[in-house]
This record gives C-alpha cells, sequence and structure tokens, in this order.
C-alpha cells in the first residue's frame, strides 16, 4: 500500500525540498575572490610602478590580461574535452552564464576603445596623455558595479547589492580624477568592497549553510 | 465551503517531494534527486515513471563517457498540477479564506 501523508505534511514537504533546490542556487564566492584580488594586486602593483618605475607603464595590467587570456584558454578546454557532469541545472545557473559571457565582451570592448582612443589621440595630435586610459577605467569599475547588482539579484544576495551600489560610488569618484596613480587606488577601492568583501561574506555563508543543510537533506 | 480532491499523484511522499524539488530547477539528474529525497533508486524509478505516465515530467535517458545518465524536468502540466494542489491544500488548512 502506498504511503500517504497529512495536508501540514505535505506543506512542510514542499518548503524542504523548495529549500533543498535553493541551496544549489548559492555562489561559494571563491570566483569573486580570486578575480578580486587578482585585480586588487594588479592596481596596487602599477601604483608601486609609477612610483618606482620598475616598468613601462600598464605592464602589470599587461600580465594581467595574459593571466586572463590563459583562464579563458584553459576554461575553453577544459569545457571541450573534460567537461564536468552537472547534476542539476538552475535558471539562475542559465542567467548568470549568460551575464558573465556579456561581462566579458563589455570589458574587452572597453579595454580595446582605450588601446585605440590612446592610439587616435597619439595619431592626430602626436600626445601621449591618460585621460582615455583614466576614463576607461572609470568605465571599467562602473562595468563591475552593473555585473554585481544583477549577480547580488539573481542570488538574493544583499552585500553584492549594497556592494554595487558602493562600487558605483567609487566609480563616478573616479571620473574626476587627475592622474592615473588615483584611478588605480579607487580601482582597488571599488574592488575590495564590490567583489572581495562580498565574496568573503558569500564564502562564509556557503560554507555555514552545507555544513548545517547536510544533515536536513531527505523526504 | 467546498473541499477541493487532492491530487493521487502528487498526495505521496516521494511523487511530492520530486515535483517539489524539479519545480525549482530547471532540470536534474536522477542521482541528485535521490540524494536529495534520501530514497532507494529503486522506489525513485517507480516514482518517477509514476510521474513521467501523468505527464508531469519528462524523462530523458542519455550516456556521458559510458556513464548513464536519466535527466528529470516538470513539463508545464506537472506545474499546473502542482500549483491546483497547493491551492487544494490551502483550501483544507484556511478553509474560510
Amino acid at each position: 500500500m502506498e504511503e500517504t501523508f497529512s495536508k501540514e505534511e505535505s506543506l512542510a514537504l514542499i518548503s524542504k525540498m523548495i529549500n533543498a533546490a535553493k541551496k544549489e542556487q548559492k555562489d561559494n564566492g571563491i570566483g569573486w575572490i580570486i578575480w578580486g584580488w587578482l585585480l586588487v594586486a594588479t592596481s596596487l602593483l602599477t601604483v608601486l610602478d609609477i612610483h618606482y618605475k620598475w616598468f613601462q607603464l600598464g605592464f602589470f595590467w599587461n600580465v594581467f590580461g595574459g593571466i586572463i587570456l590563459l583562464y579563458m584558454l584553459f576554461a575553453i578546454i577544459r569545457s571541450l574535452f573534460f567537461k564536468k557532469i552537472e547534476k542539476v541545472k538552475t535558471y539562475t545557473q542559465d542567467l548568470l552564464s549568460k551575464l558573465n559571457a556579456g561581462f566579458f565582451i563589455s570589458l574587452m570592448f572597453i579595454i580595446i576603445s582605450m588601446n585605440v582612443s590612446n592610439y587616435l589621440l597619439y595619431e592626430k595630435y602626436a600626445v601621449y596623455d591618460v585621460i582615455p586610459i583614466n576614463t576607461g577605467f572609470a568605465l571599467l569599475i562602473n562595468l563591475y558595479a552593473f555585473w554585481i547588482l544583477i549577480y547580488g539579484t539573481a542570488l538574493n544576495f544583499r552585500p553584492s547589492v549594497i556592494g554595487a551600489y558602493c562600487t558605483w560610488a567609487v566609480g563616478f569618484t573616479a571620473l574626476f580624477m587627475k592622474t592615473f596613480e588615483q584611478v588605480m587606488l579607487l580601482h582597488a577601492l571599488a574592488v575590495v568592497v564590490g567583489y572581495i568583501i562580498p565574496g568573503h561574506i558569500a564564502n562564509h555563508q556557503f560554507k555555514k549553510l552545507h555544513k548545517k543543510g547536510n544533515s536536513t537533506d531527505g523526504v | 465551503m467546498e473541499f477541493k480532491e487532492l491530487d493521487p499523484i502528487l498526495h505521496a511522499p516521494l511523487r511530492l517531494a520530486v515535483i517539489s524539488l524539479l519545480l525549482s530547477v530547471k532540470e536534474a539528474e536522477f542521482t541528485f534527486i535521490k540524494e536529495k529525497t534520501n530514497s532507494t533508486a529503486g522506489n525513485l524509478s517507480v516514482q518517477i515513471s509514476k510521474l513521467k505516465e501523468a505527464g508531469y515530467i519528462e524523462v530523458t535517458k542519455q550516456f556521458k563517457d559510458n556513464y548513464p545518465l536519466t535527466i528529470c524536468k516538470i513539463t508545464p502540466k506537472g506545474v499546473d498540477a502542482f500549483e491546483n494542489y497547493v491551492k487544494a491544500l490551502q483550501s483544507y488548512m484556511h478553509p474560510n479564506s
């Protein structure tokens, strides 16, 4: 005979299963932390480079770009040849993967436009100025804020939503800075408030949830 | 106050658990459902077949690196049935509303 149950038990079971599924939609924050520290390290090394003149301006950003390109190559190879079996797919994951693709395209768009503007400025007036680069970094901060806001909203993660508005405030301030050094310091600050702090909070919550959650799964 | 009849397909613990889980995700693999519902493979297979026969879920079988994969996904009919089931439950819990 088939097992039946009360109406209260039905509702409790529905709620339990929906909560179990929700756990799959949490981010462990590791990606934000790695990306964040890489950006902060690059910004601060660039500030030190401006002071001590170790290399040409932008050397550390080129290194950063190289690391990202290598990572992208690795990610493409992994997705083509070593794809992991996904036990569950959520609508949030779908949205976030499209958001990530859009983010990287926009990121590349801004980086290329910074370099093209710089080149055209030099071609036309034979001057080299950091204005297009400074504005470009302010726009990059603006892009980070947009990504963080959507990501935070999709995951219903308040620290990211707050972090997004703080990042926008820092990005807006960066628009009025005159030196590249000031912009780099603001860039590092934007990344700390937008990625690193929310990333560590997400990681802490993820660990707590999965530690607690293991004993509550099941019908 | 008229009480709505509870859908017998859904009014069984494991089938209701499977539908509630699938409602919140795009699709899920058999082992994921088994893990989350803490059920046995045999019992889960039987209940998944019943949900499939009722048209509440879609089941796709595929192979990945020689491993069989059973992917389950809720159908629009399954979503409607779940919504009606919850409404019926609410009518029992709050008969005056």
